[in-house]
């Protein structure tokens, strides 16, 4: 400070410099009276996992019984390749590919709002046994009615109907999501023991037909409920991105939320909902890849940080990860094909263990 | 501070029950503006409840709750959050926060889609933070603070909220003795700056010594209410805590002091 006696007055006369117009580790864009801030680690996070998720889907899509470079995949894609390459990129492995994406966005999104609402890293699609329940309205279809669609709208139902359940019997109140979890839980369990009992009861070549609904797969989607995701995808990603936002001030103790003036209850019926939405339409393409729900949302808070809710994030990591457990499936012992959902856990499950031992002090508090 | 009108807040013959057992009965009280009110009573006689009433996390049975001359069932959240900030007790952050963190979401009633971060909202984190003490350790993560240092962050979150009546429950508990007379310290300065306290305080000789006005609960209906000085007899303390004592006067400021308490019989 002692050189500002040497400095002319006009320079000593000027305010001292103007103090930070946003928080530390945020980027703040203004126009007028708006204003956004963006933090820097979470969109950085997302960057690179829609990087890797474009990888991954490149990969996946020049893999197979025919091989084709990444290149050659874009190309193709561009429509500037030659028309075998083209027919097998667009026609034969886009829809699987596009389908473990979109599935996969849908339960890593779900994961993350149920994770936050509970405000439990256990509470996911299939702990609360949403996945249970959309695995046994699917068997009872394939058992029972055995049309095309049904079996994908009978799991959108009982994914739904599951949840109205469980948030009904669990009772308002329930801060902790223990009562949650464990309601979920129970009911799960309950769903499970029925799809085994119809599998075991149904004639051998309806239970065949049944199965891949018991592990989860992307070898038999139905095409109209592939679209019927992906449309549902664009509205309610937005609307997941807005809930997670409201969502990162509820991760406050409920009464300081609520002094906020966070509405609370609205907020948590509404994340609920849509978990259940997101849940229950991804199941209906690919069946109970549970795991995903659970690992995509740890592998998005690892990057993101803690700073936020990272709904979108999430989304992003769960596409990721059900294309590489799908094209780890496909290729591991070709020609013969590990269902999705097997793979998934298999390189989930040790994942979020890892995850979880990790923790500091086993808080598990989302 | 940010202009502080004057905050009246006043209970009419309230009453609030948890399921069948009624908490609080025909309780009526006045807080008085730019003053520290203290809640005190024994255990279980409904101080935080009447507290986490008058931040109208309980919705009352019967009786209203009037802010500004306006029954704050009606308010929005978001207004209501705009003149009310409530601390309760063993409040835990999420993981991995550091200070600046937590108070920024004291913004979130100024804040919103659009509107996300304005000046004025990082002028009021920087007060906050500065008014607790706390500008030099914004960036350290919470968990490496000290059980003062973490309690004035929950503090500033508050302070960040802009509202003029604060409402905290029991915040110097857990505190040593420093620490509690650095948090009371911090009190006492923002109702000079213009703010409306309103405490539960378990420690009935700090109630004394900070609060302008006491509102004395037990088994929940008022049983006194007024200036500590004026309100605190031996009487007082034995109807509200069975214990029998007998009162003498700080020499430094006249503060009431018990000595010689023991157990009524």
């Amino acid at each position: 400070m002692s050189d500002t006696r040497a400095q002319p007055s006009v320079l000593r006369a000027r305010p001292p410099a103007s103090p930070p117009r946003q928080p530390r580790g945020y980027w703040r864009l203004h126009w007028r009276g708006l204003s956004v801030l963006i933090e820097r680690r979470g969109m950085l996070a997302l960057l690179a996992l829609a990087l890797l998720g474009a990888a991954v889907a490149a990969l996946s899509l020049g893999q197979g019984s025919v091989r084709i470079p990444p290149g050659r995949v874009i190309a193709a894609l561009l429509g500037a390749a030659d028309a075998p390459t083209t027919l097998v990129v667009r026609q034969l492995r886009l829809g699987r590919v596009f389908a473990g994406a979109a599935a996969g966005a849908a339960l890593g999104m779900a994961g993350c709002l149920l994770q936050t609402v509970a405000r439990n890293r256990l509470a996911t699609p299939t702990t609360l046994g949403i996945d249970n329940a959309a695995t046994a309205f699917a068997v009872a279809s394939v058992v029972g009615v055995s049309t095309s669609l049904a079996p994908a709208a009978f799991a959108l139902t009982g994914a739904l109907s599951m949840l109205a359940l469980v948030f009904a019997l669990s009772g308002p109140g329930d801060t902790r999501g223990y009562r949650f979890l464990l309601t979920g839980m129970g009911l799960g369990a309950i769903c499970g023991a029925a799809t085994n009992i119809m599998l075991a009861r149904a004639p051998i070549d309806a239970a065949n037909q049944a199965y891949p609904w018991t592990v989860g797969t992307l070898n038999n989607r139905a095409g109209p409920t592939l679209a019927l995701l992906g449309w549902s995808l664009l509205v309610l990603t937005p609307l997941a991105l807005v809930l997670g936002a409201a969502l990162n001030v509820a991760r406050l103790p409920e009464p300081v939320a609520r002094s906020l003036g966070v509405r609370i209850t609205q907020l948590r019926v509404g994340a609920i909902a849509l978990a259940g939405l997101l849940t229950g339409l991804a199941v209906a393409v690919i069946g109970p890849v549970g795991i995903i729900g659970l690992a995509a949302p740890e592998l998005a808070r690892r990057l993101a940080g803690p700073r936020s809710v990272p709904v979108l994030a999430a989304g992003l990591a769960g596409a990721s990860l059900t294309m590489l457990a799908d094209l780890a499936g496909r290729t591991l012992c070709a020609p013969s094909e590990l269902p999705v959902g097997i793979v998934a856990a298999l390189v989930g499950g040790p994942y979020v263990l890892w995850v979880l031992l990790r923790t500091p002090q086993g808080a598990l508090n989302a | 501070m940010p202009n502080s009108t004057s905050a009246a807040l006043a209970a009419h013959a309230l009453r609030l029950a948890y399921r069948q057992s009624v908490v609080l009965d025909a309780v009526s009280v006045t807080i008085p503006a730019h003053q520290v009110t203290a809640i005190i009573g024994p255990n279980g006689c409904g101080k935080s409840t009447l507290l986490a009433g008058l931040a109208r996390l309980h919705a009352p049975e019967q009786g209203q709750i009037i802010l500004n001359g306006r029954a704050i069932q009606r308010l929005v959240p978001r207004e209501l959050a705009r003149q009310l900030a409530l601390l309760p007790q063993h409040v835990l952050a999420p993981d991995g926060l550091s200070v600046a963190d937590l108070v920024r979401f004291g913004r979130h009633p100024h804040t919103g889609l659009l509107r996300q971060w304005s000046p004025e909202d990082q002028a009021a984190v920087t007060d906050a933070l500065h008014t607790a003490g706390l500008a030099d350790l914004a960036e350290r993560p919470l968990t490496t603070l000290s059980g003062g240092q973490r309690q004035r962050a929950w503090i500033a979150m508050a302070l960040a909220q802009s509202t003029p009546l604060l409402l905290l429950d029991e915040p110097t508990a857990a505190l040593d003795l420093g620490h509690q007379i650095e948090v009371f310290e911090l009190i006492r300065t923002l109702t000079r700056a213009g703010k409306t306290v309103v405490m539960v305080v378990h420690d009935l000789v700090s109630a004394c010594r900070y609060a302008d006005h006491m509102i004395a609960l037990r088994a929940g209906s008022v049983i006194a209410t007024g200036a500590p000085r004026a309100i605190i007899t031996p009487a007082l303390i034995r109807q509200l805590y069975d214990v029998q004592c007998t009162l003498l006067h700080d020499p430094t400021d006249g503060t009431p002091i018990i000595v010689g308490a023991q157990r009524a019989l």
